[in-house]
């Protein structure tokens, strides 16, 4: 069994990297995660969105990986934002970390697709 | 001698007498015409010579009405006139020598005892004349005239009895003859040397028609030949007569004709006959129809019964043949195939034995199989014949090897031997070619067959789960039983995938195609599925991709059906979409049995966008769910409602509580022993009763935490904590044992232990494990913390020589559920 996690990349536009998680985020299957998401990400994207509605669960492994991510793409001078709908566990989980201080969190796909698309100036 | 009567009939009596009369007469007046002695007297005699006359003519003239005392009276008469003859002549001429005429009548023409009467009449009227003329020595006279007459006509008697014995005898032969040739069976023909008839028995009237009468006389070749024959056999008759040799005989086959112009066969056997210088040509006529249709009988009878034994020895060779076939198609293992095929050669060549050798891809040869055992010297002949590349008799007749080719490569050669004096021929040189072919054919067919077997067996084993999830509350068990040895690798697959949010995915299916083809397909299936799985669509989302799958990417037309359900035992309702598999069985807890229905809908592969409507049903705790494939429930010949029926009595006769016993007890009553014709998989799900208290060990390492929280929901579920409750308190829990599997390697233990208590509305969760904490730090272990601090209400370490215990506690319901 490996994890519970699913992932779908997609490329929107050149500039924007979708990636979909659904299932469960834990600590066994995080580092691969994270790995397969960053080497995802071409130099040329503007970032990528990780798209959290469908994730049921998402443990502090998961929260790390994510400000790992942060960090990463900031470094190349791209962006990450994440949609998580509010109410649901992961933006409680989200919220409670305070993980707004690294990347925005959106509340839907198009609206953080749309603002990574087109750079504040 | 009565014999004589009959012997003349009286006309001819008559007529004799009367000649005797005239002649009588005539001779008596011849006497008076020459010089006689003086006392003779003339004129008496010539009027007795008158009325012999009248008595001559009057006796003609009344000839046919005369009777016997007549004869006898004319012939006292002739006495009478003789004695007056003999008066009137005088006693010394020689006139008594006419007594002799009466006498010889008497004796000629009447029986001895009339004509001794007749006599004694003569003896006493010349008696008389002798004594009216008292002549001298009248006795001596009267002796001769008497005597000599009676003398005469007794050898004339007599002669006469030996002519009519004679006669008689000739008479009863002719009888015998005729007799003999009327009931004679075949046609008794004579003709004289002109071809007229002479002879017709009544076999011949019989055959031809012809009464005896209307054919003696008649040209027999015009009679009974048909018109174009008649020359030949002329021919034929005049070169029998002329033929010197006496004894010629004559044996033909002829057509003949009957009166009413009808043909027939015949055969005739005919020879020459010499009667009293006469020649004749008899023969026998058969009739041969009835004779020829027996024998063209016999002949359609024979030839039947040798086209019959010939066709019966070429349908055993040409069975024996499809047998071979047979053998290969039926078997699966190529050890039992070339067993089978020896077998089958060394009946079809009525060898004494048979053996076959395999060639390797270097080209040496290695004995494959042997019936009844090894054949001596079969293996050097064996190489012989490879290298010569074709069929060869050897060891003088009693081996036959001919190679088995595939492709032009000689891929083994078969041997046949027969003991001494026996030997093979051309004809089963040319058998064992044929069988050579068909054996090369069966050969090729079972080695592609088991590689192909193999690799299919392989696969497919490799796409059933090794081992199933570790499910806390629940319980899974899963088996699978391929078919019988020689079935192919069937469809069939299963598949217990966990899903996000503590659900369970069930899966079971069958792929219609077998071998190699349906495993690569279920592989892709089976990943597909996992993967659309784990996206979180919904059932009727997934298994319509799979169809598009299976309808996209499938080489022609393969279908599926399956079954798949996720369990979610937190919730305590199972959800499935069933694309034409028979449905699951749901049975609870007091063992009650009931087929899930719901909405059945197309197997896969079958349209291009049908649409597969999720169904769902409770699945209280307690209860299990029985998935299976055809392979356990179809019967060739039942219809699968009977199987169906017999599965759900056979599952609520187990009353089973545990799953592994309930399996097991399935398929000891469905799985024949020695296997069932088709695969047969079958899955179980129970949903373990939930307990109030919980307690439950397990490996530290990161598997184990989806388990835990899968556990942990449905616990909370069943205690009463609302969706976000659950959801926080698992997410708490999580970190918890996150840091007890990170903690593992500092201790001397490698499991941790994970126990829930209620109390009230309070809910307390323990995770105790054998390492040491350390400091709170920094990054997530110090978020791991900062969660289970906000999620929980109080949240304590304790840590201890043997470990730490992490305690979490929460009332239920006291926060207040966040605005969405």
């Amino acid at each position: 069994m490996s994890g519970l996690v699913g992932m779908t990349i997609e490329q929107r536009g050149e500039e924007v990297v979708l990636v979909r998680l659904t299932g469960e985020l834990d600590i066994s299957v995080t580092q691969s995660t994270g790995q397969r998401i960053a080497a995802a990400v071409p130099s040329s994207a503007h970032g990528v969105v990780v798209d959290m509605t469908g994730l049921e669960f998402i443990d502090s492994s998961g929260i790390s990986m994510l400000f790992g991510l942060a960090r990463r793409v900031g470094s190349h001078r791209q962006q990450l934002r994440v949609v998580a709908p509010v109410g649901k566990t992961v933006a409680r989980v989200l919220e409670i970390v305070e993980f707004g201080r690294a990347a925005p969190i959106d509340p839907d796909v198009e609206s953080a697709v749309a603002r990574l698309a087109t750079p504040p100036e | 001698m009565r014999e004589l009567e009959g012997l003349f009939d009286l006309r001819v009596k008559a007529r004799s007498i009367a000649y005797l009369f005239a002649t009588g007469a005539t001779l008596g007046l011849l006497t008076l015409a020459f010089p006689h002695a003086s006392e003779v007297r003339d004129v008496p005699l010539i009027v007795l010579a008158g009325i012999a006359y009248v008595v001559a003519a009057a006796v003609l003239a009344l000839a046919d009405h005369l009777r016997e005392w007549h004869i006898h009276a004319v012939l006292v008469a002739g006495t009478v006139i003789v004695s007056l003859a003999n008066y009137y002549a005088g006693p010394s001429t020689l006139y008594p020598l006419l007594y002799m005429w009466a006498a010889l009548y008497a004796f000629y023409f009447f029986p001895l005892r009339e004509a001794f009467a007749q006599m004694v009449f003569l003896a006493v009227a010349y008696a008389v004349v002798l004594a009216i003329q008292d002549a001298d020595s009248a006795v001596v006279s009267w002796l001769l005239a008497v005597g000599t007459p009676l003398v005469a006509g007794l050898l004339i008697s007599r002669l006469l009895g030996r002519v009519h014995e004679h006669a008689r005898e000739v008479r009863s032969s002719e009888e015998r003859t005729r007799l003999v040739l009327d009931t004679a069976p075949d046609a008794f023909v004579t003709v004289d040397r002109d071809g007229l008839i002479r002879t017709w028995n009544v076999a011949a009237e019989r055959a031809f028609g012809w009464t005896k009468g209307e054919a003696i006389g008649r040209r027999m070749s015009e009679l009974i030949l048909p018109p174009e024959h008649r020359e030949r056999h002329d021919t034929r008759r005049r070169a029998l007569i002329e033929n010197p040799d006496p004894l010629a005989m004559e044996h033909f086959e002829v057509e003949l004709v009957r009166r009413d112009g009808q043909r027939f066969p015949g055969e005739a056997t005919v020879s020459k006959v010499d009667v009293a210088g006469e020649l004749f040509v008899s023969g026998f006529i058969v009739d041969v129809t009835e004779r020829l249709r027996r024998q063209a009988e016999r002949e359609a009878l024979l030839r039947e019964q040798a086209a019959r034994a010939e066709a019966e020895r070429v349908a055993e060779i040409v069975g024996g043949m499809q047998a071979l076939v047979d053998a290969a198609l039926a078997q699966r293992s190529l050890e039992g195939v070339l067993r089978d095929l020896v077998a089958q050669v060394r009946g079809v060549l009525d060898a004494d034995a048979a053996s076959i050798f395999l060639a390797d891809q270097s080209g040496a040869l290695s004995p494959g199989a042997s019936a009844p055992g090894d054949l001596a010297g079969a293996d050097a002949f064996a190489e012989a014949v490879a290298e010569a590349g074709e069929a060869r008799l050897g060891q003088g007749d009693a081996l036959v090897g001919v190679p088995l080719l595939a492709d032009g490569e000689v891929t083994g050669v078969l041997v046949a031997g027969v003991d001494p004096p026996r030997g093979f021929t051309g004809e089963d040189l040319t058998l064992l070619r044929l069988a050579a072919e068909r054996v090369g054919l069966a050969i090729a067919h079972v080695r592609v067959y088991e590689r192909e077997h193999r690799i299919a067996e392989t696969l497919q084993r490799s796409l059933l789960p090794d081992r199933l999830p570790h499910l806390p509350g629940l319980q899974v068990e899963a088996r699978y039983l391929p078919a019988a040895a020689e079935a192919e690798v069937g469809g069939d697959w299963y598949d217990v995938i966990p899903i996000a949010g503590g659900a369970v995915g069930l899966v079971m299916g069958d792929v219609a195609g077998k071998g190699l083809a349906g495993a690569s397909m279920v592989g892709r299936l089976r990943s597909a599925l996992r993967a659309y799985a784990l996206e979180g669509h919904d059932t009727g989302r997934v298994v319509e991709r799979l169809n598009r799958l299976l309808w996209t990417e499938a080489e022609e037309s393969q279908m599926a059906t399956m079954l798949y359900a996720i369990a979610d035992p937190a919730a305590g309702v199972v959800r499935w979409v069933n694309a034409g598999h028979p449905p699951p069985l749901m049975i609870s807890g007091h063992g009650d049995a009931e087929f899930l229905r719901g909405e059945a809908s197309v197997p896969l592969g079958v349209l291009p966008f049908p649409t597969y409507t999720e169904v769902s049903a409770p699945m209280e705790p307690g209860s299990a769910l029985l998935l299976y494939t055809d392979g356990l429930v179809e019967r060739p010949g039942e219809h699968i409602d009977d199987g169906l029926a017999q599965l759900a009595a056979c599952v609520r006769e187990a009353a089973a509580d545990d799953p592994q016993r309930l399996l097991d007890h399935v398929l000891d009553a469905f799985v024949p022993p020695g296997g069932a014709p088709d695969d047969v998989a079958l899955l179980t799900l129970k949903n373990l009763p939930v307990p109030d208290h919980f307690s439950a060990d397990f490996p530290a390492e990161p598997e184990s935490l989806a388990p835990i929280r899968s556990m942990l929901r449905r616990w909370l579920s069943h205690a009463g904590a609302n969706e976000l409750e659950i959801a926080e308190i698992t997410t708490a829990c999580g970190e918890a044992a996150t840091n007890a599997i990170e903690h593992a390697g500092t201790g001397n233990g490698t499991g941790f232990a994970v126990s829930g208590r209620r109390q009230g509305d309070e809910i307390e969760i323990e995770v105790r494990d054998h390492g040491s904490w350390r400091r709170e730090r920094e990054d997530d272990h110090g978020r791991g913390i900062d969660l289970m601090r906000t999620l929980m209400d109080t949240v304590a370490v304790e840590p201890g020589p043997k470990g730490t215990t992490v305690s979490l506690r929460r009332r239920l319901g006291a926060r207040e559920i966040p605005e969405a």
